[in-house]
């Protein structure tokens, strides 16, 4: 591509015989894609690289003790000698399978109900988008209210109801179950809104088809919808995943990792230990090891996509 | 003013000087002669007008003190020509900010707000901190009405580090009982003087089925360690012991952390375990608990019309003694002046002018408890707090002890971990395992980090 533009360019702008053509003319393609590579080396792969390389070091940044090299010892623990590591990759294993196949079933199966027409469909359509364009910190600051076993409306509800009080967020055993239900509200919206673009995709023939050879309306939603919007599915749970597993902002505002770390993601957990607690050599071996985990997710899924079921 | 007070001033400013000075001590034998001299130099000397058109960077944390001075230093400028860059963030932020600032070396902040209990040791070791001893004892920068030794000396004592004093006091809290008063008298009641006491009060007064508890506190992890601290003393338990060991697994401290966990969970609100100060400070506001153990500085919230149900109804009392005695912390807000300023002497004249007499009441009568003794003699300066207020803030400084969290490095990582016990005491697991484990985490991180 680059190439091309410079064989094309270059007649335009013919030196006088003698004369070498003019610096960008003979780099045209360097030139082109320079601006894109260089931003792409500032913001992406320097810190990345530079996070690797603290990730190697010891550095407490409370001392003043500079970083010290331990090669792969940040590593070692991580893996033999840091239990909060792994309750904390458990823990985040859970809340994003949790979240994301709940929101999987809420949103697709909203998106097929917005998928055929009712009254005000296109009012509640934009209704329901609503939660994903708020800001996660006012939403969970609002869940948080919410919550509250005395104060909170729910408590609120539950005594009208006759129930006792439910202590949420406060409850090592809810914690996490709280947290996925205000991430399902936020986020559903984002797998029906992806859905509907897919259905309105679909092409029309495939369902002819079944019609005529007399099948139901759940055999045409098992057997031709669901397979053919099956790629956009992925690729609406493949965003989803790559959020839920970094998920910080609602878990931070809401319960800092509480109560006693039983909503301590491996995001929170990192930022504990970076900015609360400035082992930055330590967190930054831990981010490299949230990155392959999100690259591998990604990496499953994509497979997944292209896999017959 | 006129010359001879001025003199009369400077006098005074440098014989409390000699008195208090520990340093060179040539100074000494001739005190008497070169009174006079420097006397007469020291209107001169004090200038801070000298430094006009310096630029001071203070970076802030967003909290009451800030608040209530903010509009305060145009005033400042236009006295000095001293131009100041305040920047005012929320304390997370504003603690990472510090930080970031202060590792780097470069002098960009010359004044910050510091919490010696906090980050004392790790920024003392570091050498972020300017020792003021000099600046207090030097007439030529220090206004003759400054008298340093009006400050409380358990205010001054938390900013002292191995003899360096490395800030000045703003604002000082204890924890204290806030209690119902209007329930009280109702039902005959008093202020519990000890720990028996409180948990009987509390049995009383908790009716659940309306909603309503005998004791609610922080128990949010973390949040709560400071809180918890004056139990733990009061217990005969501490941090660690005198090798810097951590003894919270100890007899003492196990017993401390069950009965704040018992308290609250069987006379407290359901979901302790993420109470923070808003939300315990909250359900004492909207009328639903009795008693109330947290820092004193927290009685304008519960005291503000706009969102409490409750004011005028609240008492102040000492904390409930242990069998250890009395032991309610006290904590410290000051100002220091960083190590890497450029411009320490115009630094210096904002600090003092910050946290002198005239400011300190200003505040003061804002609701912002200072550390100065004059201040709280006047009538106006003690006029923004109720009166047992004022009467437990003061008995409570007679015998503080001067920390609300363990005196490590690594104040935040060790809090998280010690938090996690009191919630296991507020589920009512098993607390003596829980702490165990806590007391070898400690020992881990500690031996990590200092």
């Amino acid at each position: 591509m680059s190439e091309s533009i410079a064989k094309q360019t270059s007649p335009h702008v013919q030196p006088p015989p003698g004369r070498r053509p003019p610096f960008l003319v003979r780099h045209a393609k360097w030139v082109f894609i320079g601006p894109a590579v260089i931003v792409m080396i500032l913001i992406m792969i320097y810190p990345l690289g530079y996070t690797l390389w603290m990730g190697f070091h010891e550095w407490f940044a409370s001392s003043v003790v500079p970083p010290k090299f331990v090669g792969l010892d940040n590593y070692v623990r991580i893996f033999t000698d840091d239990a909060r590591f792994w309750d904390a990759f458990w823990r985040t294993v859970y809340f994003t399978v949790l979240a994301i196949s709940i929101q999987t079933v809420l949103g697709v199966g909203i998106a097929l109900i917005f998928n055929r027409n009712f009254l005000g469909k296109g009012l509640v359509r934009t209704l329901f988008l609503f939660p994903m364009v708020a800001t996660p910190v006012a939403i969970a600051l609002v869940w948080m209210m919410m919550y509250n076993p005395v104060l909170g409306v729910l408590r609120y509800f539950l005594d009208i109801v006759g129930l006792p009080p439910v202590e949420w967020v406060s409850n090592r055993l809810l914690v996490i179950p709280a947290l996925v239900i205000v991430d399902t509200w936020q986020w559903t919206p984002l797998i029906t809104l992806m859905t509907l673009a897919g259905l309105s995709a679909l092409p029309v023939e495939p369902y002819e088809a079944a019609v005529i050879d007399g099948a139901s309306g759940w055999q045409i939603l098992r057997y031709v919808t669901l397979p053919l919007l099956r790629p956009v599915i992925v690729v609406a749970v493949l965003f989803r995943s790559i959020d839920a597993i970094k998920t910080f902002d609602i878990i931070y505002v809401m319960t800092q990792g509480g109560p006693a770390f039983a909503s301590e993601t491996l995001n929170i957990y990192i930022f504990q230990t970076g900015f609360n607690y400035f082992h930055l050599g330590y967190a930054s071996s831990l981010l490299i090891v949230l990155f392959i985990i999100v690259m591998s997710v990604s990496v499953l899924l994509i497979r997944f996509r292209r896999v017959d079921w | 003013m006129n010359k001879a007070r001025i003199l009369l001033f400077a006098l005074v400013a440098l014989a409390l000087l000699v008195a208090g000075c520990t340093a060179p001590a040539p100074a000494q034998p001739a005190a008497e002669q070169p009174a006079e001299s420097e006397a007469a130099a020291a209107p001169e000397g004090y200038n801070c007008q000298a430094y006009a058109g310096t630029e001071v960077r203070f970076l802030a944390n967003k909290h009451p003190w800030t608040t209530a001075i903010e509009e305060y230093i145009p005033q400042f400028e236009e006295e000095t020509g001293i131009k100041v860059n305040l920047e005012i963030l929320p304390e997370d932020q504003f603690r990472q900010k510090v930080l970031v600032e202060l590792t780097t070396g470069a002098g960009t902040v010359d004044v910050f707000m510091s919490m010696p209990p906090q980050e004392g040791l790790k920024y003392h070791s570091a050498g972020w901190y300017e020792p003021l001893n000099d600046y207090l004892t030097n007439a030529s920068i220090t206004s003759p009405d400054y008298e340093p030794d009006d400050f409380l000396p358990g205010v001054m004592g938390a900013e002292t580090i191995e003899g360096d004093v490395i800030g000045i006091p703003i604002m000082m809290e204890n924890e204290v009982l806030y209690y119902r008063k209007d329930i009280f008298e109702e039902k005959g009641l008093t202020p519990p003087a000890n720990m028996e006491e409180l948990e009987q009060t509390a049995a009383e007064l908790t009716d659940k089925e309306n909603d309503f508890y005998g004791f609610v506190a922080r128990g949010k992890g973390a949040a709560a360690v400071t809180q918890f601290s004056t139990f733990l003393y009061n217990f005969g338990g501490e941090w660690l012991d005198e090798n810097r060991k951590p003894i919270i697994n100890s007899p003492e401290a196990v017993e401390a952390f069950e009965f704040y966990g018992k308290m609250l969970r069987d006379y407290g609100p359901p979901g302790s375990t993420n109470n923070h100060w808003y939300e315990a400070s909250g359900i004492l506001a909207q009328g639903k608990a009795a008693m109330y153990t947290d820092a004193n500085s927290l009685f304008s919230v519960v005291e503000d019309p706009e969102s409490s149900k409750v004011v005028g109804k609240i008492g102040y009392a000492m904390m409930p003694e242990g069998p250890a005695g009395n032991h309610p912390y006290v904590s410290v807000w000051g100002i220091s002046m960083a190590s890497s300023s450029q411009n320490k002497e115009a630094t210096w004249c904002l600090m003092q002018w910050l946290t002198s007499k005239d400011m300190v009441k200003n505040a003061q009568m804002k609701g912002i408890p200072g550390g100065r003794r004059s201040v709280w003699a006047d009538p106006d300066g003690a006029s923004a707090f109720p009166a047992d207020w004022v009467e437990t803030f003061v008995a409570s400084n007679e015998i503080a002890y001067p920390y609300d969290r363990p005196p490590v490095v690594a104040v935040s990582e060790i809090r998280d971990v010690i938090g996690k016990v009191i919630v296991t005491a507020i589920e009512g697991g098993d607390v003596q395992a829980a702490a165990d484990q806590a007391a070898q985490e400690m020992a881990d991180i500690m031996a990590r980090t200092e």
